[in-house]
């Protein structure tokens, strides 16, 4: 009421009049005429519009435009406005001075050489039809081009303030279900088991995708294993059964961490990640599960069976990126998720002395810290990856105060025997350069000498000062992949090199993985090896007897599959025969069971994450370092690594 | 003189007018007019009947408001059976105090009344005050096409007897003021019915017109609703075909014969209200026509019903913009047209079958014309196009409609041309002129040959495709008319205006049978149900009325569920499933059986029952951000929809 109220007197001010009139050279305009001209031209503007409006409609829009408008003033037999058309709607301005007030539309001189010099606009692209099943007798299926059943606000308020739900009187509208069956029934428990309410009845069919989703992701079939994860980011009528595949996640990480079990880990990552890309999920309620899980997997002291070799260093790498894409999505100034996260992190890296308890959420990490007083390295490198991804500013506050303790933890490991240590430190190593070299770089002024390094920051002055010289020697960060790159990421790949001949003459293996490599025959083939950017290797790997392994610790079990060929447009393709080993671990890798045999193939997406820089220009050097990697790892004589299809994590 | 002069020319008119040639030879001598002021009387209505009212008020601004005061008093304390009757005057009482204040310059006092009582009047007349307060001064009244409506046309309202004695007892009390009876008498109409007053619910259901409320005695007329029998069609022309059907499935023969039966015992009893097969010339269908309506005779259609929903086919127009106007799916749902604003055509087909052009003059030489398959040879093999565009018009295409036969296409357009289009030689093939204004819609007749259109010019016309001219011109809505039907038996059209009524006019006579109003907004779409005796009427504000036809009452009013105007209307094929497409992005399904069975089940009771449960609505499909602008009910049951996206914003 109160708008038509308004738009009952709604006309021109006369001081519009006026400035209009100056615009067009009349200097002093009365103010009688000026009223008189004010009625009279709000009249005939809003019988334009009027008529225009009739155009709108007809047109089927509910949006006026300027053709509207001229279609209006050409029933009224006015010459149209020419050269007004505009694509979006043109912005009114505002400026006051001089005791007036105006509302103006800025208009821009515009240079016509430049106009003519720039190449011509690209053509737009043709009107074209696409048809998809709105709905499959009375039932719409939840397929991308449909609206997702529940839309991400319904959601979110959902998870806000779940009497909305009770409230509502029945879901028909928005989910298109039948009211008949299963809901009516629901419906009519409503008023009696309020509290059943709250769980999410799951269909036969969604209780049947729960379980192939759950087995592919899981299982070995690497095309399958897209698919789903396709299916995952993609597929708008998740939210359902997302509760359920939260748990699902967490469970799997925790029964898998005490297991050791890296691949299946990394296959949870990667549901996270795929569940974090998908457009229409709230993820918001089910932080509270995921974050732990992912924690979990960037800390924890063990992720895997044979630190010495396998590369856990890549989940953690992950994983750190998931929850730097996790803070970013859904921090708010009510849930602190930033600082919390950022906090547990610099707890990590705190102090010696501390037991840092705090650090794990994931109850799976409590037990395994009390018995050393140290942190281990592995999480050492989880939290300083953790922090890394949070960006350069939280570099410089968290990382860079504790740089010297960290060199000392890293120069005695160094030092120290275990190969597992030296291979941690020298990563931890690797990355904390990696990380700090940048910011150091922006903190100091160009004279870097090394004494002052070594005083500022102890053990790993030096080396950052080396690093610090050549980042600064090499152009600007932008311009790519180059040295630089090949210098500061090696790190990831490190856990490739084990195989290597490294500073330890033997890591002590486990028996089980040399000899399983005795019988292995493999075959690595590295296709186009010397383009960088784009690579692909094949790799071909064969084992022995292909056999079903059961774990005892009741997580998924797999079967032998066939060979798979799988090429993807990440630029990796991977072969693979044999049992994959996700479900080895049950069994423990002293055991005679074959411990479990997978290939890594690292492949170069064409775009790095545009994420952070760091990453972004980790990736084009990786295949360069790789390339001997898999060359080595080759010779029969060494233990086949356990590795994983990586190439998701780049 | 001539301030005086300007009362006593209006006099003079008005006595020319009715034609009382003595008083008016006695008026010009007193006053002594001469034969010059003779020819300038040419004054226009509005100041013929304000000039004359005045000489009765005294033009007093304050005894308006204090006339309209003692109006709404009245009503407030008259009983609970007569108030709601008596409140449909309110309205029409206030909007001419407010002209006439106008008239007599009393501006400001204008400007203060419509500001009192505006905010109370009802609320779907709130636009139209919107548009009536734009009138701020009496030259204004002639270019505001709603003032002007109002003040050359009488309002309509409908009052009980009873309700009607007791305003006129009300209106002889009014001693002080003349003002409300001079209101009544010149600009209302009062339309008595025998029969108790009407309560809340029931006024506010067909009230709402631009003019009111549609009166009784305008629904008179007989209208011939039922279905023209079908010609008899040789059913077995094809029997090759039909053996292959038989041997594939057993027992499918019986089914067919017993829904052939279920066609052909029905029709030719005919029912009671089918106007005679020729009450209009029908064509006579052709050989090929004839195998066209055999094919879709034997659709095997799927027995929709609130159990058995349809299946959604939908169609999205990708890059469109905001460009796509309207489209249309031909009736075997093998081809799509869509009308775009810069005035071009596409036609885009649904199936593998490519589009072909006729081949050239020569080229069409060398066939032997008494082959069986003429019509295959004579297209253009090498075609392989699946989307042609047709040019010719210079303005938004409004309307596109494809004939019975997929042979032809029709389009109308803001040019104001109504086109003809070839789907053989994919060119146009007559312009039909004779709108002044834009079209906005054009139909065909369920038999093909004509077609009606209307637009802006208020009219509506019907036309033959044989003809240039248009063969009947119907007019009679106060505003523009947006929108047009055939009835299924080809002998009637309803269209839908701006002026918020729903029309029907015979097509043999041009005069019009049926004025509905009730509609609180534009009226955008119509659809005759498949046994032409309901009309369903969509309006901007996601309205949805149901109409019987038989005697021009308002049936039902759907719950308003859709939030945007809604452009699309489509019955199932069996005439159980009504589904509506709205700019809000969401196609709606209806109980269409349930809705009319309620009602004539009432029928014994109040005529119009307003339901306000939810139960007609069946389901509810929202699109991503795809505005729906046609819907197509297949020969199957299959529900097509199309609609263009708009980008996630």
């Amino acid at each position: 009421m109160s708008d038509s109220e308004l738009a009952y007197g709604s006309s021109l001010t006369v001081d519009s009049i006026k400035v209009i009139a100056e615009s067009v050279g009349i200097a002093n305009l009365g103010d009688d005429a000026a009223k008189e001209l004010a009625d009279d031209v709000s009249f005939r503007l809003k019988i334009i519009v009027q008529d225009a409006m009739k155009f709108m409609h007809h047109a089927k829009r509910q949006k006026l435009s300027i053709t509207d408008i001229d279609n209006g003033l050409k029933i009224k037999n006015m010459e149209c406005q020419y050269g007004f058309i505009q694509p979006d709607s043109l912005p009114f301005r505002f400026a006051s001075g001089g005791g007036r007030e105006l509302h103006f539309v800025e208009e821009k001189e515009i240079d016509l050489s430049e106009i003519l010099s720039t190449p011509p606009p690209k053509i737009p692209l043709d009107v074209s039809v696409r048809a998809h099943w709105l709905s499959v007798d009375g039932v719409q299926p939840a397929v991308p081009e449909n609206p997702p059943p529940l839309s991400k606000e319904a959601q979110k308020l959902e998870s806000v303030d779940p009497i909305t739900k009770l409230s509502k009187p029945s879901n028909k509208d928005s989910a298109g279900k039948p009211v008949c069956g299963k809901a009516a029934r629901l419906k009519a428990s409503e008023s009696v088991h309020v509290k059943q309410l709250a769980t999410h009845e799951l269909s036969v069919e969604q209780q049947l995708y729960y379980k192939e989703i759950t087995e592919a992701c899981v299982g070995s079939d690497e095309a399958r294993r897209a698919e789903a994860l396709q299916s995952l980011a993609c597929d708008p009528g998740l939210h359902e059964m997302l509760p359920r595949m939260c748990t699902f996640i967490s469970e799997g990480v925790k029964v898998n961490v005490v297991q050791n079990n890296l691949a299946l880990l990394i296959y949870l990552m990667r549901m996270v990640k795929a569940l974090l890309d998908n457009q229409s999920l709230y993820l918001e309620k089910y932080l509270h599960e995921l974050i732990p899980s992912v924690s979990t997997c960037i800390v924890s002291r063990q992720l895997c069976l044979r630190p010495e070799m396998d590369n856990h260093w890549a989940l953690r790498d992950f994983a750190a990126r998931l929850m730097a894409q996790i803070c970013k999505t859904f921090n708010t100034s009510t849930n602190n998720l930033q600082t919390r996260v950022t906090r547990l992190f610099a707890k990590a890296l705190q102090c010696p002395s501390q037991t840092n308890n705090e650090t794990g959420n994931g109850p799976s990490m409590v037990t395994t810290m009390k018995e050393s007083e140290k942190t281990p390295l592995a999480s050492l490198y989880g939290a300083v990856q953790g922090l890394a991804e949070l960006g350069p500013e939280v570099v410089k506050v968290f990382i860079l105060p504790r740089v010297r303790w960290l060199g000392e933890r890293v120069e005695g490991a160094l030092s120290g025997i275990g190969g597992a240590d030296r291979l941690a430190a020298g990563n931890l190593k690797h990355q904390l350069l990696k990380v700090l070299a940048p910011v150091v770089r922006q903190l100091r002024q160009p004279p870097d000498v090394p004494d002052d390094y070594k005083r500022d920051y102890g053990y790993l002055g030096p080396s950052l000062q080396q690093m610090v010289i050549k980042l600064r020697t090499t152009p600007a960060a932008g311009g790519g992949g180059g040295a630089v790159a090949v210098v500061s990421c090696t790190p990831p790949l490190v856990p490739h090199a084990p195989p290597a001949p490294s500073p330890s003459p033997s890591p002590a293996p486990s028996s089980a993985p040399s000899k399983v490599a005795e019988s292995v025959a493999r075959n690595v083939v590295i296709s186009a090896p010397s383009t960088p950017p784009p690579q692909k290797f094949v790799i071909v790997s064969q084992q022995k007897t292909p056999q079903a392994q059961v774990s005892s610790s009741g997580h998924i079990v797999h079967t032998s599959q066939p060979t798979i060929v799988r090429s993807q447009n990440v630029q990796s393709v991977v072969v693979t025969s044999g049992p994959p080993g996700g479900a080895g671990a049950g069994g423990g890798g002293a055991g005679g069971g074959a411990p479990p045999q997978k290939l890594v193939v690292v492949g170069v997406p064409p775009q790095g994450s545009a994420s952070a820089a760091l990453p972004s220009l980790s990736q084009a050097p990786v295949s360069v370092m790789a390339k001997p990697v898999f060359v080595r790892a080759g010779q029969p004589s060494q233990p086949p690594p356990e590795l994983d299809d990586l190439s998701h994590l780049a | 003189m001539a301030e005086k002069s300007t009362p006593l020319l209006a006099v003079l008119q008005l006595l020319r007018k009715y034609n009382l040639k003595g008083t008016e030879e006695i008026l010009r001598k007193e006053a002594s007019l001469g034969d010059v002021e003779y020819e300038t009387l040419n004054l226009p209505e509005v100041e013929i009947a304000s000039i004359l009212t005045a000489h009765h008020t005294e033009s007093d601004p304050y005894s308006y408001e204090f006339a309209y005061e003692s109006l709404k008093k009245f009503i407030e304390s008259s009983l609970d059976v007569y108030k709601y009757e008596l409140s449909t005057l309110l309205y029409p009482v206030f909007v001419h105090m407010y002209l006439l204040l106008i008239i007599y310059d009393h501006n400001e006092h204008a400007a203060k009344f419509l500001e009192k009582f505006g905010p109370e009047q009802e609320d779907y007349y709130q636009d139209d005050l919107a548009k009536l307060c734009i009138v701020k001064h009496k030259d204004q009244i002639k270019f505001n096409e709603l003032a002007q409506i109002y003040s050359t046309n009488k309002f309509e309202v409908q009052l009980s007897r009873d309700v009607s004695s007791q305003l006129k007892r009300f209106l002889q009390e009014q001693k002080s003021s003349t003002v409300i009876i001079n209101i009544i008498n010149n600009h209302i109409q009062i339309d008595v019915h025998d029969g108790p007053g009407r309560n809340q619910a029931q006024v506010r259901a067909t009230a709402g017109g631009l003019l009111g409320e549609a009166t009784r005695n305008e629904n008179r007329a007989k209208v011939y609703y039922g279905l023209l029998k079908e010609p008899e069609i040789e059913v077995f022309p094809v029997p090759a075909e039909d053996e292959e059907e038989a041997e594939e499935t057993p027992d499918k023969p019986k089914k067919k014969k017993a829904k052939k039966e279920n066609m052909y015992m029905k029709k030719p009893k005919s029912d009671p209200n089918a106007p005679p097969i020729d009450r209009i010339p029908l064509p006579e269908l052709k050989e090929t026509d004839k195998i066209e309506k055999v094919k879709a005779l034997r659709a095997k259609r799927v027995p929709l019903g609130p159990d058995c929903l349809p299946s959604i086919c939908f169609y999205t127009l990708l890059n469109s913009g905001h460009s796509a106007i309207c489209a249309d799916i031909c009736d075997d749902s093998t081809l799509l047209a869509v009308g775009f604003s810069n005035s071009i055509i596409k036609v885009w087909t649904l199936t593998p079958v490519r589009l072909r052009g006729m081949k050239s003059a020569d080229k069409l030489q060398d066939i032997d014309k008494e082959a069986g398959d003429v019509l295959v040879r004579m297209m253009e093999e090498r075609d392989r196009d699946t989307c042609r565009t047709l040019y010719g018009h210079s303005g938004p295409v409004y309307k596109v409609g494809f004939d019975l036969f997929k042979t032809m296409l029709l389009s109308c357009s803001e040019d104001s041309t109504i086109r003809l289009w070839s789907l053989h030689v994919w060119t146009c093939l007559v312009v039909y002129r004779g709108h002044t204004w834009p079209v906005w819609d054009v139909k065909w007749s369920p038999h093909g040959h004509y077609f009606a259109s209307c637009g802006h010019d208020r009219s509506a016309r019907l036309w033959a495709t044989d003809s240039y001219q248009s063969l009947r011109l119907f007019t009679g809505h106060f505003s523009d008319v947006d929108c047009v039907q055939f009835h299924p038996n080809s002998n009637y059209i309803a269209t839908g205006s701006s002026d918020r009524t729903v029309r029907m006019w015979d097509c043999l006579t041009g005069s019009q049978v049926r004025v509905m109003s009730g509609h609180k907004s534009t009226v955008f779409t119509l659809a005759f149900s498949v046994c032409g005796r309901w009309l369903v009427s969509g309006g901007t504000v996601g309205d949805i009325l149901v109409w019987d036809i038989s005697n021009g009452s308002l049936t039902a009013a759907l719950p308003p569920s859709h939030t945007g105007p809604i452009h699309a209307l489509a019955f199932s094929r069996n005439g159980t499933i009504l589904s509506s497409g709205s700019l809000d992005c969401t196609i709606k399904l209806w109980d269409f059986t349930q809705i009319t069975e309620e009602t004539v089940n009432d029928e014994t009771g109040s005529t119009t029952s307003v339901p306000k449960d939810e139960k007609y609505l069946l389901r509810s499909f929202a699109t991503k951000n795809s505005p729906i602008k046609s819907l197509h009910f297949t020969r199957r049951n299959l529900l097509l929809g199309v609609g263009t996206y708009e980008g996630s914003s």
